[in-house]
């Protein structure tokens, strides 16, 4: 079997008349851990929608696992789990009734997804809120719950959309950790984000898209001497053509004042 | 997590699912989540606290039904008409699928439609086949509830008078007519969820519900007045159009099956009564994934709307709204033309107050010439316009995006009453007005324009109605409060709130009889506004 677990082949999508995505092709090896960064609306969520088959319609060819995802049911979808940017959940559930109902729709079992999720919220501080609704939850303990759900069947490859977000510094660190473990462990990272500073230091690989299209594609070193900039943050400026900010933050300071 | 009794049932059909090809576990899983979280309302922002217990959980939706077994008593009479099932059963149906298609439309649209479900479940290895089954299986649990609330009391009178046969017939009908409706839903939703996109497409549904609240309303008026006017005896012949009331069907079905007759036309009316609801359902299947995947089109947020800037009108008059009021009152306008939820629950009963005063007019107005009736009182019944004001006024208190309230409690307003008062201003003069208008001038063609002085009176009254359906309610800020909680409270309360109308009428009434009296009633009720409108706070 090859090592390759996505394979994205002349992707393009539309809305409408709108083409968000005008032809990507990526492959992704196991155990590699990819920063897929872009501007907003550059169709990175998009993107992963696809990949999750929550959006249809597309041209081009997905392969997940070595295997096209048209046509083949859902059934790859068991070994994928998913962190959506929108922290959506049944919030009117307990953080045991939700994350027990999703592992049950990853087929498994109650009672051990039951054991496993309050372990899990134990080591995140969390194990004497289990039993309290979700709606009653911090930003930061709903994105723990959201990382609680994504990990407990055990997925071989993950897609993680702004997974830190509300976290504190303790935890960004655990679960970057977490990521750098599961990582060697032969398991495939899908990171997207705008938060440079963290994809720069986790990815093994950084994907840029812009305009629909990829437009820089390897390690942050790679990167480095390609655009001769010194932090992922400048590149990203670089390759995106943004020259202005400091015209932009002027321009916002002086209407502030304008009162 | 409760076993539900309704689930427990369920597993009885486990095979026919099984067969279909629905992972019935997973299904149920799904099913048993939903109806726990229905139970539950989602606290308020402002009284959210971390370690709330859990209270021992009563489905609020239960507690809600006694209202449909109110509506369902009205069934009664229509069970001791003549043997005439063709008029009897058509007219029990249409008030029946009336209170069952406007609740599916008003309360469940939100369960057809509903997009939370994407990223949760969508991303599981789930089939879309189970998903869907589970969605449609809830409503249809709802649906249940609702016509057993509705008809379990009519059910009892007729298995007393009418016999076990007829109470059977009955049942099976009812069951059929709620499939019919839910399937017809479903589908006339998908045929507009093809066709646009966007908010476009929200916005049709939007006008499409409340185009069908107002349908359904008037064809029953029709139905029932094109019996009335013809005599009761009077034998309907089968016409084409028949086939397109679907009360209709099982009203033939009733003849055929119980009055022994044989006509052709009854025969084709009974095949449509078994017919309509097992095809529609099947299509509706089939078309599923089809549903599921226009239903994306919710989410695309398209289209720019240009910004209007009429409110530098209402800079001009601090008298009706002060400075201080104003951002308020742009905000709820602009709330109450945007905010979805609030249009699907207001909207259709604004249609209904443009049409009920005409219905209670006709009926008084069959007893009589025209010379009579427009010399006639009969302009009173513009007083049932008000009906619109107390659900509307509870409504503005709720918002599909109610958290975003915490702007109230951060930003320096001098007192929070402020953006109540300017709230319901918005409302009255957005919604109420135009409305009130409207009827209005439909009014003066008919009673010509010597009732003017009436309408002013009504106008005012209707100002402190306004008033006085907020001072009853909770007084929770405009738009701080979730859909959810609306339910329980809200229908007794609004029940309640409609008996004021008919004080309102009573002293308009005695103003007539008194010599300049309906000028001095709207001076006295200008007075009470002035009074009440400066006292609230």
């Amino acid at each position: 079997m090859s090592s390759e677990v996505l394979s994205i082949t002349g992707l393009k999508k539309s809305y409408g008349s709108k083409e968000v995505l005008k032809g990507i092709d990526l492959k992704v090896d196991k155990g590699e851990i990819i920063g897929y960064i872009g501007p907003n609306g550059a169709g990175k969520s998009t993107t992963v929608k696809l990949m999750l088959g929550l959006e249809e319609g597309y041209s081009g060819r997905i392969e997940i696992f070595g295997e096209d995802i048209a046509g083949q049911g859902g059934s790859y979808k068991q070994r994928i789990g998913y962190i959506p940017e929108t922290s959506e959940m049944y919030d009117s559930l307990t953080a045991q009734e939700y994350l027990t109902f999703v592992a049950e729709l990853y087929g498994m079992d109650y009672d051990d997804a039951d054991r496993k999720a309050e372990q899990l919220f134990d080591v995140f501080g969390l194990g004497d809120v289990y039993h309290s609704r979700i709606s009653s939850f911090s930003k930061g303990m709903r994105q723990k719950t959201l990382i609680v759900s994504s990990f407990l069947h055990n997925p071989d490859l993950l897609f993680l959309d702004e997974p830190l977000t509300g976290l504190d510094a303790n935890s960004v660190m655990v679960f970057k950790e977490i990521l750098a473990r599961f990582a060697a462990e032969g398991k495939t990272i899908f990171y997207s984000s705008h938060i440079m500073d963290v994809v720069e230091k986790i990815s093994n690989r950084i994907v840029l898209l812009h305009g629909g299209h990829i437009v820089a594609n390897g390690s942050f070193e790679e990167l480095k001497t390609q655009s001769k900039e010194g932090s992922l943050e400048s590149i990203f400026n670089q390759m995106t053509g943004f020259h202005e900010h400091e015209d932009r933050a002027a321009e916002f300071v002086s209407i502030v004042r304008e009162g | 997590m409760e076993n539900f009794l309704i689930l427990r049932l369920l597993d009885l059909f486990k095979p026919v699912f099984l067969k279909m090809g629905v992972e019935y576990k997973t299904m149920r899983r799904i099913l048993q989540v939903k109806l726990t979280m229905d139970q539950r309302r989602k606290p308020t922002v402002f009284s959210q606290s971390m370690k709330k217990k859990d209270k021992p959980e009563k489905n609020e939706f239960f507690k809600s039904l006694w209202i449909y077994g109110f509506f369902g008593l009205m069934l009664i009479p229509f069970l001791f008409l003549k043997e005439n099932y063709l008029f009897q059963v058509s007219i029990l149906f249409s008030i029946f699928m009336f209170i069952i298609m406007t609740t599916l439309i008003s309360d469940f649209s939100s369960v057809l439609l509903d997009l939370r479900d994407k990223s949760v479940l969508d991303t599981k290895p789930v089939k879309s086949k189970t998903v869907s089954m589970a969605k449609l299986l809830h409503v249809t649990i709802y649906m249940l509830y609702i016509t057993l609330a509705t008809t379990l009391i009519p059910l009892v009178v007729s298995v007393i008078f009418k016999g076990i046969l007829f109470s059977g017939l009955l049942l099976a009908s009812f069951a059929l007519a709620d499939i019919f409706i839910i399937a017809f839903t479903a589908l006339l939703y998908l045929f507009i969820l093809r066709y646009f996109d966007g908010e476009k497409l929200k916005d049709i549904i939007n006008y499409v519900q409340i185009a069908l609240s107002i349908g359904i309303m008037i064809g029953y008026q029709v139905v029932a007045r094109s019996f009335e006017l013809v005599n009761l005896d009077y034998q309907l012949e089968f016409a084409w159009w028949q086939l397109l009331l679907p009360p209709m069907w099982f009203a033939g079905l009733f003849d055929v099956l119980l009055g022994g007759s044989r006509s052709f036309g009854n025969v084709i009316l009974t095949l449509f009564a078994v017919l309509g609801p097992v095809v529609s359902i099947l299509v509706y299947v089939k078309m599923i994934p089809d549903f599921e995947r226009n239903l994306q089109k919710l989410t695309a947020q398209t289209g720019k709307k240009k910004a209007s800037s009429k409110w530098k009108v209402f800079r001009s008059m601090p008298f009706f709204i002060s400075k201080e009021e104003l951002p308020f009152f742009r905000f709820t306008r602009i709330m109450m033309k945007n905010e979805r939820d609030f249009k699907l629950k207001v909207y259709p009963s604004l249609g209904f107050a443009v049409v009920v005063p005409f219905v209670f007019m006709f009926n008084s107005y069959s007893m009589m010439s025209f010379e009579e009736f427009a010399a006639s009182r009969s302009y009173l019944t513009i007083y049932s316009v008000m009906l619109v004001i107390p659900m509307s006024v509870i409504m503005l208190a709720h918002s599909g995006s109610y958290k975003g309230s915490w702007i109230y409690q951060v930003a320096p307003v001098k007192s929070l009453g402020l953006i109540n008062k300017a709230a319901l201003k918005a409302f009255l003069f957005q919604l109420f007005l135009p409305l009130f208008l409207l009827v209005s001038i439909m009014f003066s063609f008919l009673f010509g324009l010597r009732i003017l002085d009436d309408l002013i009176a009504v106008f005012l009254a209707a100002l402190i109605y306004t008033l006085l359906c907020y001072l009853a309610g909770e007084r929770e800020l405009a738009f701080s409060l979730p859909f959810d909680a609306v339910k329980q409270s809200g229908d007794i309360k609004v029940f309640l709130l409609f008996l004021i109308i008919p004080l309102f009428v009573g002293l308009h009434f005695l103003a007539l009889i008194l010599p300049f009296g309906v000028a001095g009633y709207a001076i006295l009720l200008f007075a009470v506004n002035w009074i009440l409108w400066k006292r609230l706070r």
